[in-house]
């Protein structure tokens, strides 16, 4: 199942495995993109995937969340793109670049607007970023920067979309029942609060046409009471359903299935919670949101980093990593008839095909397995059912890429440290071209 | 250049001869720059802008910003170094673009020793001649054994082969400021019982060797300066401390630099950096808060003094100590030290310190205090102020204020300046900053 051709509306991608969102801050510090960054996309489509996701690239200059990922903003940003794609496409890959505006969610602001824009003025719960409610101007203008941003794309000779509209970006701001607190159009109502997600499709479409793929991400349950136990939960499955069919009627390709209201979320990326990573990195943020510097002494102070941990990971405990989203993504196959990817975990070729085969889903999207093996959809074409030295959700990696280079910082998968420095600052090292 | 030279500017415009080499004028850029390259201390393009700026500005020379000879000796991560072979090409591609400008290239090589503001992933502890951690941060540290003194003495001089394989202009060893070097020269840090602690000529011989080794392997004919703490001024913040090297001791080891075959010297004060006579000026503490959050997994005082920049009166209180040093004035603050080491050495003398006014600059000349000057933060606020002494300013129209600000965001925000007073809107200063990640026209392209 796994190396059968996936149809994505006009796009097709030769298997059923993609590189889900993720890179490091390999960019530079205003969004133009650099040649490190392609040297991350390449190596994963060297190792055989059939569509990379792009990470998050910024629709609006205030809509990064962090300095150091190249954006769409601008069209001068567009031969970066297309030079990008290019490289990836040697690898027969396809190559989807999401669009991303992060609301409130900005773990760095940058030398930006010190506020970020939002459905509320509530300060993001977590870590205090501060936001204000957008104005109806402001809303017009952000859908139109989405809509901008796929011109971008589809002129950069790109395969695709994807709005980034889960995992507490800003659509999920709007989205969510817990956050947004509008008394407009947007908020509300399901159908106001859905609002604003469907505008951004249906504005992309008019601008690129049918023959361009667009999907959708899309936090079907947000579960914030999992984040922090005094939140509401936020949106149910049986919204988020409502929400998945109205997005297919605007146009959608693909619905992409994550869970969380937030980033991080215990079930997004699922697994550890490192205290002893966390504190060397999350320093960077004391500066950024009003609870940083409590959730910095609580990760620095025992026994609080150790009763946060259990709490964190209590919910991977319970129903396990691999395929933790696997229910809400056949939920959502079910309500809708366009192809569903789903996030959560997956680095094992049997696991993927089940799934598939039993119409959970119609391909799956990998982000911290593929970190730690570039090659592992490759090792599946060799008959491997999983990497020999897998994943294991430590989520370093994830905590390591505030102040270092992304790449896969869990010791025990290595012969020595000096040989997991090697591979980290590997991607500093353009990849071999295909024809060398 | 055949722009008539105002008489103001007096001998700035003079071209100085070195030994080895000849500079059009009497302005270095001094050792500064953001963190523009790669985690992994491959060059960018970016580090190219930001040195072109400078020399399309008109400075004579430009020091490189701290280039580490190995991996081990970097202060943050984030700047091109020369500890490998592989990084030749693109300092030569660097020099290449600074010399379209008729602007000498002088990498600075550098060690950080125990001074490392973000020690990266690759090593958890810094070398030093002491196992003390460094007494503001804490930043922890091992004493080095003789082997790696030796070690590291040769990468000084592979980092110099490659300078000249780069075919840059000299090199310009980074001997001050409170890192590896200071940390053997310094009375008030060494405390090895061996050869290489104790008295002056026992602390000074980590220097020496690493002179001899580069003049070895570089040959008599590349320029070759070393940058040097005249006065360690290590009692500056708490009086209770030693005061540590003096300018008689600098001056004997001087001497011997000169001898073991340095063409120049760069003068520079204090035992550490920052160092509140080095860069005098400004303690921003809105600033300080903002970005020194992202050191406090680096030392163990780190926590500490998060606290005390944070917390009225404790910070107000560091503040007038900070700028205690400086209230007579920055530039020019080091001129005493300068002008001692001139006298006592016959190879020509730069001065670091705030320096920004033509007058003040030629005046220092043309006394025959010191030979040239070099400049960091007020060519961040003005890159093109050589320019404009050419022009007939006796000073930029915005001078840099001294605020430190620039320093104090380069940790995390990308280097410029941030002085808001001295633009129109945040706005404009924010574009400013950015613009280092645009490429710079060629001279072809200027009209």
């Amino acid at each position: 199942m796994i190396f059968e051709a996936l149809r994505l509306g006009p796009l097709t991608v030769k298997n059923r495995v993609l590189r889900s969102s993720v890179a490091g801050r390999f960019d530079n510090y205003d969004g133009s993109g650099t040649d490190t960054r392609i040297n991350w996309d390449v190596k994963f489509a060297r190792g055989g995937v059939g569509a990379i996701i792009s990470s998050n690239a910024p629709i609006d200059p205030r809509g990064g969340i962090v300095p150091g990922y190249a954006g769409v903003e601008r069209d001068d940003r567009i031969p970066f793109w297309r030079k990008l794609g290019e490289r990836v496409h040697e690898h027969d890959c396809a190559y989807i670049l999401q669009i991303v505006h992060a609301g409130r969610e900005r773990i760095l602001p940058g030398l930006g607007e010190a506020i970020g824009l939002s459905s509320t003025d509530k300060a993001e719960p977590m870590n205090g970023f501060p936001c204000r409610s957008m104005t109806i101007a402001e809303i017009g203008d952000v859908v139109r920067a989405f809509a901008a941003a796929a011109r971008r794309a589809r002129e950069a000779g790109l395969d695709g979309v994807e709005v980034a509209g889960a995992n507490g970006m800003l659509p999920t701001q709007f989205l969510s029942s817990a956050i947004n607190d509008r008394h407009d159009d947007y908020g509300g109502s399901l159908e106001n609060r859905a609002r604003f997600a469907i505008e951004i499709v249906r504005a992309i479409r008019a601008e690129v046409g049918d023959g361009f793929c667009l999907g959708f991400k899309l936090s079907v349950r947000e579960r914030l009471n999992e984040l922090l136990p005094w939140l509401p939960s936020g949106n149910t499955l049986t919204e988020s359903l409502r929400v998945c069919r109205w997005l297919e009627e605007a146009g959608v390709d693909y619905l992409h299935i994550s869970v969380g209201g937030g980033f991080p979320h215990p079930r997004n990326p699922a697994g550890r919670f490192p205290a002893a990573d966390v504190v060397k990195t999350f320093d960077t943020l004391l500066s950024s949101g009003r609870h940083t510097f409590r959730n910095y002494l609580a990760f620095r102070t025992w026994p609080l980093n150790r009763v946060f941990s259990w709490w964190w990971e209590r919910p991977s405990r319970r129903v396990g990593i691999e395929g933790i989203n696997l229910p809400e993504a056949r939920a959502a196959k079910q309500a809708v008839s366009v192809p569903v990817l789903c996030t959560g975990g997956f680095q094992t070729a049997s696991v993927i095909a089940n799934a598939i085969e039993r119409g959970d889903c119609d391909a799956v999207t990998i982000a911290r397995p593929l970190v730690a093996n570039p090659e592992l959809v490759n090792l599946f074409a060799e008959g491997h059912d999983r990497a020999p030295r897998p994943c294991t959700y430590c989520n370093k990696c994830l905590f390591n890429f505030v102040e270092n280079p992304l790449g896969c910082y869990e010791e025990r998968r290595y012969a020595s440290r000096e040989e997991m420095l090697a591979e980290i600052l590997s991607v500093y090292r353009m990849p071999e071209r295909v024809d060398a | 250049m055949n722009r008539p030279v105002p008489e103001l500017a007096g001998t700035i415009f003079e071209p100085l001869e070195f030994r080895n080499l000849t500079v059009k004028n009497r302005v270095f850029r001094s050792s500064i720059s953001g963190r523009f390259d790669n985690y992994d201390g491959s060059g960018t393009e970016t580090r190219i802008n930001w040195d072109v700026k400078f020399a399309r500005g008109g400075v004579g020379t430009i020091i490189s910003s701290n280039s580490p000879v190995l991996p081990r000796g970097l202060i943050v991560p984030g700047y091109a170094s020369l500890d490998s072979d592989e990084r030749v090409p693109f300092w030569r591609e660097l020099g290449k673009r600074v010399h379209e400008y008729d602007c000498a290239y002088i990498p600075q090589i550098a060690f950080s020793g125990r001074q490392r503001d973000i020690g990266g992933i690759q090593y958890e502890t810094g070398l030093s001649s002491t196992d003390k951690p460094e007494p503001l941060h804490g930043f922890p540290c091992e004493r080095m054994t003789v082997a790696q003194i030796r070690e590291t003495v040769e990468a000084f001089a592979q980092a110099a082969r490659r300078v000249r394989e780069a075919e840059l202009d000299g090199v310009e060893i980074h001997g001050c400021n409170g890192y590896l070097i200071t940390q053997f020269l310094s009375p008030a840090i060494n405390d090895r019982k061996d050869e290489y602690g104790g008295s002056l000529e026992n602390r000074a011989r980590f220097a020496l060797e690493i002179v001899r080794a580069v003049r070895r392997e570089v040959g008599d004919d590349l320029h070759l300066q070393f940058k040097i703490s005249a006065a360690d001024y290590h009692d500056a913040l708490f009086p209770w401390e030693p005061k540590g090297t003096r300018i008689e001791d600098t001056i004997q080891v001087c001497k011997w630099l000169e001898e073991a075959g340095v063409d120049a010297f760069h003068v520079s004060v204090g035992s550490s950096f920052p160092h509140p006579r080095n860069p005098a000026g400004g303690f921003p503490i809105t600033d300080s808060i903002r970005s020194y959050d992202t050191m406090l997994s680096s030392g163990k005082n780190t926590f500490r003094n998060y606290l005390m920049f944070r917390t009225w009166p404790v910070n107000r209180l560091f503040k007038r100590l900070w700028e205690r040093s400086s209230r007579d004035g920055a530039e020019g603050i080091n001129l005493p030290e300068a002008r001692a080491v001139k006298q006592a050495v016959s190879v020509p003398v730069i001065c670091a310190g705030g320096f920004q006014t033509a007058s003040v600059i030629s005046a220092a000349i043309e006394n025959g205090w010191i030979d040239a000057v070099s400049m960091g933060r007020p060519l961040i606020a003005n890159p093109d102020l050589v320019n404009l002494f050419a022009e007939g300013h006796d000073q930029a129209p915005r001078p840099c204020t001294y605020c430190n600000k620039c320093l104090i965001n380069f940790v995390e925000n990308p280097l410029g300046c941030y002085e808001e007073s001295r633009f129109k809107s945040r706005e404009e200063m924010v574009r400013q900053i950015l613009s280092v990640y645009e490429g710079a026209p060629l001279p072809s392209e200027v009209t």
